[in-house]
């Protein structure tokens, strides 16, 4: 009897909440939360640097010559906020955007407006070269869908991919669990990722995409790499926070941290330390139509 | 905290700190700072702190372990990270640096760095019999777990003996924060275990504030107590979420992961991040508090109480949930005691210990505080003691937003230099138990080690032990309960 009271009673207590899942999946953040630094079209002081003084993970670029801020590195920022207090002319604001997944480790570089990608040398120099990053790697194919870019496509709404239907991710964790609690938050009633078709599978055998969080050091090296030759074709990586996209705070080290790409091919990029659990789901639903 | 070294020569060291514990003293750790010494920080309940300083000459040093079990883990973390070898330890194996990884690396910390060439592949410990077998479990797991290797020996069902080992996620972390500089030291430190970033940067301007000689605000210190305890609602109501998860009781598990949600909203209030990531910084917060603050966390804190007294109503009176949980896992006070177990695993087990009953950081230490003890050492008496001190620090939060004035973030003028050869100490209570921050400099004023003691380090020897003579199944339940972060272990 005790049992069925406290099971009727719980019945009725979930039907009383009336929990509902978010209908609308937002465009942006809340406001006064914390997204991206970006940079705006005002002009630096001349000789400051007090953003990139405070930066802990060297995200952020100067010209070398006239130090004037020209791009922020988004796989390597932990948006902690350091640059936005710091910056006296309002150069840099807060981007509260939620689809900051992109496909390229690239793209993820954002330029002072007007100024070309080029004129930082420093910069080159961080961003991974992919023909080095698959040299380690023992698998042939850099992505093993074709024609990833012409699909670039940012609606939320209709999937053009081979994953349209559904989507099984294996996730592999290798970090310090923020990214972790964030994707489990995106299960929760709240976020409900499930209600796409999307869910978490407990073996690389039944997946279609290798999600990975954390910088991946080197322990972690060898068990990803057998992780991902477990999975079959075709298949996709997604690399979770900042971490897992360039090393974060770790990059740099004596245990190799470099994040997913020094190690396997990677299709979609979700930064944010952590990301916001809408920031994965849309880095999600990004893979989708690849 | 700033503690001075007392020199305590390696011969009379081990009477020296077993007539310590004798006292009462608990180990707080152990480590070294360049490879040439031992540093051991004894703890007492009252508030007193004893570091000493051992100097070794050559690497091997007496091991302290089979008169202070508390001490094995430390010893093994201290021959991987620094090559100073314990002689007379019974099981010293690698914590950090995997043999087949790292074989050629000289230890990381130390100055001289002495390779150890003796690096072999890693043996379990083998446990035979006819009919006992083996499951090893990991590095990766089924779910979203950070990764660790699990050797399981089991007769039938029965679980004879668990063998943990670690340090898949060892980043470096410890190198990465004397190679910063110390402004950004909280934020890399933040990093240890992002599940508890307020904990970790508070124990790290604790430290560093007090090699700075300076004094915070009182309603900046308010903030990071509120910050402090918002993270140790949200974090416990994640573990007892996991554990419902863990026995089925898939309602629950999903009503507290939304209960969670609405801690987390009170974060994204008072700092703009759901983690509060970078909102505790050295002389403050990176925000102020206002009026508009104010009443959104005043309208939210009742919800969340009468909303979590309400679904625990449906949890630890359930009749199948004691059948799973009572007698899980269990713990002996004793071994609680003898192993120095910490924060919930400690208080389940009947130590009342809690940080914030002794140690300074934000609003702390008070001595008034009601720590929360349950003595059956089981999976059950850790979900309760969560479950009261959720409403606890509800209780604290409440009373304390009426404390003090609005502010704004003012510039507070940070010196320039650290205090040049000291020892900074923050020992802060997460929602895991005792964080212990040690921050030493040298004849410069720069960071030369920066020690972190996340509280798993004391507990993960608790799962082993609790979890012989469980079945396999209860495994995954009783891991749980101890909330055990691989990631503050690994660094």
């Amino acid at each position: 009897m005790i049992y069925e009271d406290i099971g009727m009673n719980l019945l009725a207590y979930l039907i009383g909440k009336g929990v509902r899942t978010n209908k609308v999946v937002p465009q942006q953040l809340a406001e006064g939360v914390m997204g991206f630094p970006s940079i705006t079209g005002a002009p630096c002081d001349s000789g400051c640097n007090s953003c990139a003084d405070v930066c802990p993970t060297d995200a952020i670029h100067m010209e070398p010559e006239k130090i004037v801020l020209t791009a922020i590195d988004r796989g390597a920022c932990i948006g902690c906020g350091y640059c936005l207090t710091a910056c006296p002319t309002g150069t840099l604001k807060n981007d509260p955007g939620l689809d900051v997944w992109t496909y390229n480790r690239e793209e993820l570089v954002h330029n002072r407006p007007g100024a070309s990608e080029t004129t930082n040398p420093a910069l080159k120099a961080v961003l991974p070269d992919s023909n080095a990053a698959l040299a380690t790697d023992n698998s042939s194919t850099a992505s093993s869908v074709p024609g990833k870019q012409l699909n670039k496509n940012k609606r939320f709404g209709r999937k053009t991919g081979i994953y349209r239907a559904s989507l099984a991710i294996r996730v592999v964790s290798t970090g310090c669990s923020a990214c972790d609690l964030e994707l489990a938050a995106a299960s929760n009633p709240i976020f409900d990722m499930d209600r796409f078709g999307i869910q978490i599978v407990a073996s690389p055998r039944f997946a279609d995409v290798l999600l990975v969080t954390g910088p991946v050091p080197k322990a972690m090296h060898e068990p990803l790499r057998s992780c991902y030759k477990a999975m079959a074709e075709p298949k996709l990586v997604i690399a979770c926070g900042t971490c897992a996209i360039s090393g974060g705070v770790h990059a740099n080290g004596y245990t190799q941290a470099q994040g997913v790409g020094a190690i396997l091919p990677v299709d979609v990029f979700i930064p944010g330390c952590p990301p916001h659990p809408w920031q994965i789901i849309k880095g999600i639903q990004a893979v989708r139509n690849l | 905290m700033l503690v001075d070294l007392e020199t305590l020569i390696n011969d009379e060291r081990t009477n020296r700190l077993r007539a310590l514990v004798g006292e009462g003293d608990q180990l707080g750790l152990i480590t070294s700072l360049d490879g040439r010494q031992l540093i051991t920080l004894m703890l007492s309940s009252r508030g007193s702190i004893r570091c000493f300083e051992t100097p070794i000459e050559g690497s091997t040093y007496r091991s302290l372990t089979t008169t202070l079990p508390a001490a094995h883990w430390f010893e093994r973390t201290t021959w991987d990270m620094f090559g100073l070898r314990p002689e007379g330890h019974l099981r010293l194996k690698r914590t950090h640096l995997h043999d087949e990884m790292y074989a050629n690396l000289p230890a990381p910390l130390a100055v001289d760095a002495r390779c150890e060439t003796d690096r072999h592949v890693y043996d379990f410990l083998p446990v035979q019999g006819q009919g006992v077998y083996e499951i090893p479990v990991g590095p990766i797991h089924a779910g979203i777990i950070e990764p660790g290797h699990f050797r399981l020996s089991c007769y039938g069902e029965i679980i004879l003996n668990l063998e943990i080992r670690l340090g898949y996620v060892h980043r470096g972390l410890e190198k990465r924060l004397t190679s910063v500089p110390w402004q950004k030291c909280p934020l890399v430190a933040e990093a240890a275990a992002s599940d508890m970033p307020v904990a970790n940067a508070l124990a790290s301007v604790t430290a560093i504030e007090s090699l700075l000689g300076l004094d915070v605000a009182a309603p900046v210190n308010a903030m990071r107590t509120i910050a402090l305890e918002i993270e140790r609602v949200a974090m416990h109501l994640s573990d007892l979420a996991g554990l419902a998860g863990d026995i089925g009781f898939l309602a629950v598990s999903s009503s507290f992961s939304r209960l969670r949600g609405i801690a987390l909203q009170m974060a994204e209030v008072i700092s703009g991040s759901r983690f509060m990531r970078g909102y505790i910084r050295i002389g403050g917060t990176a925000r102020g508090l206002d009026q508009q603050v104010r009443s959104t966390l005043k309208n939210l804190l009742p919800i969340l109480r009468q909303e979590f007294l309400q679904v625990v109503d449906f949890y630890l009176d359930d009749q199948t949930v004691i059948d799973r949980m009572e007698g899980a896992g269990k713990v002996s006070p004793s071994f609680a005691r003898e192993f120095g177990f910490v924060g919930v695993t400690g208080r389940a087990c009947g130590v009342p210990y809690d940080c914030r009953t002794v140690w300074p950081h934000a609003n702390y230490p008070n001595r008034n505080l009601k720590v929360s003890v349950e003595t059956e050492g089981d999976v059950l008496a850790r979900a309760r003691v969560r479950v009261s001190e959720v409403s606890a620090s509800l209780d604290i939060i409440a009373p304390l937003l009426d404390q003090f004035e609005d502010f704004v973030v003012s510039h507070v003028s940070v010196p320039e230099e650290l205090m040049k050869q000291a020892v900074g100490l923050g020992i802060v209570e997460s929602h895991r138990g005792e964080l212990i921050h040690l921050v030493a400099t040298d004849e410069n004023g720069r960071v030369k080690r920066y020690c972190i003691k996340d509280p798993s380090v004391n507990n993960w020897t608790a799962l082993a032990i609790a979890v012989r003579n469980n079945v396999v199944a209860d495994f995954p339940l009783c891991n749980k309960s101890f909330s055990l972060s691989y990631s503050g272990h690994d660094l």
